[in-house]
């Protein structure tokens, strides 16, 4: 018994002994740590490679870095997901000094870590790989650049957007003669179109999730400050919201609100699958639901399906600036003194191979962060990418200075709704935001 | 006398059977939310996207579960979930009723000031001293480590608490009887009063496992690498962006999953349980 035992131990470190002299074991391997949000799809894209068969977020990420690894046999992408959006998480990382080398980030968060010394620039590293900054679109490029520096690897933009079931806008006379349908230009026109579709239709002209969210009602009002050319955040520590634009974007979703323009008491859950079922005449929705809502038109029997399904840009509804407020998903690069060149090295080969796959990522339906791929064939074929390009240039974020921007937007969220569901008065809620927007920028 | 009896009987009867089928909606009311949970995780995410009704109709499936078990961390997750709740109970059960003992037996100078400060615990909460434990955690390098998730949870002062009342609702005749037989301290803690407590320690065992079991938070920011998720942090981290609609099934079938250990553990200690919470809220 104890001559098996010694046997064993000595073979044991024998095995050791080897696999630390040995270089194909060990040595030659980098390891870099992979930190992203958009869950996990082991069970059907765990061990995936082939991209172009995966689909949806979470596959395609999950392939795409499955098939670096694969081509990089000298590198180890070793990847920890993390609940969406991670902040909490990853702001704890960079407190205890242990953050992952690469991290999914929103432009719009970029600030709170940028504003901070926790990122690396990445200039020079995407120079050294070939990724030049002018290669990215427009809203990639500003919404990465901070301080005259790229500070992440812009991956994509993505939007709300208007989700019509066509059926429904036929049935309310809401549709050209070339099938397309016809959108508001004006705030009257956008209310005497939802009366005329609810008299027509006998169902609510939007179908909006106003139950337990924000984010819905604050790039709604986003995007029609954009479109009023209100400069609410001239200084971007300083908001000011107590103004007649916002006070108009307010009184409007109220007057949906109130006269049952709009489903109500619905999640986001329940609202997608109010459109789904035909309940209501435009969703909004964001760029991530194209796919699914395009393959839901494709299936025989469903809602979408009798009538056709399209997707749009939110309607140009005051006389301002073309825009709509835009968001991205980036790459970024955490700061630590500890990294080896190789390491930094094989960080510059995963940015380098996002880079060249940002088609792949655009499938998701999100629009491409790089200019080529937007212009490419490729992506003009898929399933309604015309009539969402122009978002490439209607796109805008809020300044890239602002910090805590989720913050703020759940305080928007919740000022907004409870002046459109009625619980506060329209001018109460603006002041309001605005003060707790401000107290918070104030003590950053 | 006989039709007496017998409408006391009827009446009682009566009673019962009102408060039986009291009993029997109150149940079904609590167990719907359950049942809904199940008949979700059985239905493929497509389908309830497009309808959740669809949970009342076939086919079924148990793909969901299948999903999970591919996913290769899951078992680690659970690993890492019965070794931080067993490290906690365990750890809890022996530092609380150490402290109780000494408390309700012991005399030594500031004795009661220190119980007070104890009890002040209780009226602190967590996130009050998150930051503060997360930087010194930090500092320690127990971030990452199965002593960094197991060590916050140990100051437990309502453990504390409840083991000194109980030690000090024990006869102190039976502390001296042993004393006339020459008993140590340490002798009479662990076989005479330690036996006493086991009610006590059954309810606050079950309660330190169930609370860091669920427990979140903290794991989430101080459990950040993959390999020490533990079973809440890593069935979150699965869900995708949207998960309330897109994997709907899924996240359900997760719910039933990580909730199977405990529905398991309260069928074995059910007895405790019950004695558990009924105790607390006579006492």
């Amino acid at each position: 018994m104890t001559r098996h035992f010694r046997s064993w131990i000595m073979a044991a470190a024998s095995v050791a002994a080897m696999a630390s002299a040995s270089p194909a074991f060990a040595q030659d391997v980098t390891e870099i740590s992979v930190q992203r949000f958009f869950g996990a799809c082991d069970a059907d894209f765990g061990t995936n490679t082939d991209v172009s068969k995966a689909v949806g977020e979470c596959g395609i990420i999950t392939s795409l870095i499955n098939k670096f690894n694969a081509d990089n046999p000298d590198i180890k992408a070793t990847v920890t997901t993390v609940e969406w959006p991670g902040y909490d998480q990853l702001t704890a990382q960079f407190a205890a000094g242990d953050p992952p080398d690469i991290v999914t980030v929103h432009e719009s968060a970029l600030s709170d870590y940028q504003s901070k010394g926790l990122l690396l620039p990445l200039d020079e590293l995407l120079a050294t790989v070939g990724i030049s900054p002018d290669s990215f679109t427009d809203a990639g490029r500003g919404g990465v650049t901070k301080e005259d520096k790229i500070y992440a690897l812009p991956i994509d933009s993505w939007t709300m957007l208007y989700h019509i079931n066509l059926g429904l806008f036929k049935q309310a006379g809401l549709l050209n003669a070339d099938g397309t349908p016809i959108l508001p230009t004006s705030v009257d026109e956008l209310l005497a179109q939802a009366e005329q579709f609810k008299q027509k239709t006998g169902k609510p002209y939007f179908v909006q999730n106003l139950a337990n969210e924000t984010a819905l009602f604050t790039r709604n009002l986003y995007t029609y400050l954009f479109q009023q050319d209100s400069d609410f955040f001239a200084d971007p520590t300083k908001v000011k919201l107590n103004t007649p634009e916002a006070k108009k974007v307010f009184e409007l979703y109220k007057a949906i609100f109130d006269k049952d323009y709009t489903t109500k008491n619905m999640d986001y859950g329940a609202a997608i699958q109010a459109f789904l079922a035909g309940e209501g005449g435009v969703q909004l929705n964001g760029t991530w639901v194209v796919g699914d809502y395009n393959a839901s038109a494709a299936t025989a029997g469903t809602a979408l399906n009798s009538g056709g399904y399209a997707v749009y840009p939110y309607p140009q509804l005051f006389g301002g600036k073309k825009a709509q407020y835009a968001d991205g998903h980036t790459w970024a690069v955490s700061n630590k003194d500890d990294r080896t060149p190789e390491q930094l090295a094989a960080i510059g080969k995963f940015l380098k191979f996002f880079a060249d796959n940002d088609f792949e990522w655009s499938r998701t339906g999100h629009l491409p962060a790089f200019k080529a791929v937007l212009d490419s064939d490729a992506f003009k074929a898929l399933p309604h990418r015309d009539t969402l390009a122009p978002i490439a240039t209607l796109g805008t974020p809020l300044p890239s200075a602002v910090q805590r921007q989720f913050a703020i937007q759940d305080i928007i969220g919740e000022e907004m709704g409870a002046a459109v569901t009625g619980q506060k008065e329209v001018d109460a809620a603006l002041t309001d935001a605005e003060s707790r927007i401000n107290e918070l920028l104030a003590n950053l | 006398m006989s039709n007496v009896r017998s409408t006391s009987i009827m009446g009682r009867e009566f009673g019962d059977r009102v408060v039986l089928a009291l009993v029997i909606i109150f149940a079904l009311i609590m167990l719907a939310p359950v049942l809904w949970v199940i008949g979700l995780s059985l239905k493929a995410n497509a389908e309830l996207m497009a309808d959740t009704n669809s949970v009342f109709r076939t086919p079924y499936t148990v793909m969901n579960y299948f999903n999970i078990l591919a996913n290769s961390s899951v078992f680690r997750w659970i690993l890492n979930s019965l070794i931080v709740s067993t490290g906690l109970t365990i750890g809890t059960l022996v530092l609380c009723s150490l402290a109780g003992y000494g408390f309700a037996r012991l005399n030594f100078p500031g004795r009661d000031i220190l119980f007070v400060v104890v009890l002040l615990g209780l009226a602190v909460p967590e996130q009050a001293v998150l930051i503060a434990r997360h930087q010194i955690f930090g500092i320690l390098k127990l971030h990452n480590t199965y002593q960094g998730l197991i060590l916050p949870g140990l100051s437990a002062p309502f453990g504390v608490f409840l083991m000194t009342q109980y030690f000090r609702a024990i006869p102190k005749e039976l502390d001296e009887a042993a004393l006339l037989d020459n008993a140590s301290r340490f002798k009479i803690f662990w076989k005479v009063l330690l036996p006493l407590t086991v009610p006590a320690q059954a309810t606050l065992g079950i309660f330190t496992f169930l609370w860091s079991w669920n427990d979140y938070f903290w794991p989430l920011i101080s459990g950040t690498k993959n390999t020490m998720f533990t079973l809440t942090v890593g069935m979150a981290s699965t869900q995708t962006n949207f998960a309330q609609s897109e994997g709907l099934g899924f996240l359900m079938a997760q719910a039933i999953f990580a909730g199977a250990p405990i529905l398991v553990l309260y069928l074995f200690f059910q007895k405790y349980i019950v004695t558990a919470v009924s105790g607390a809220a006579v006492r």
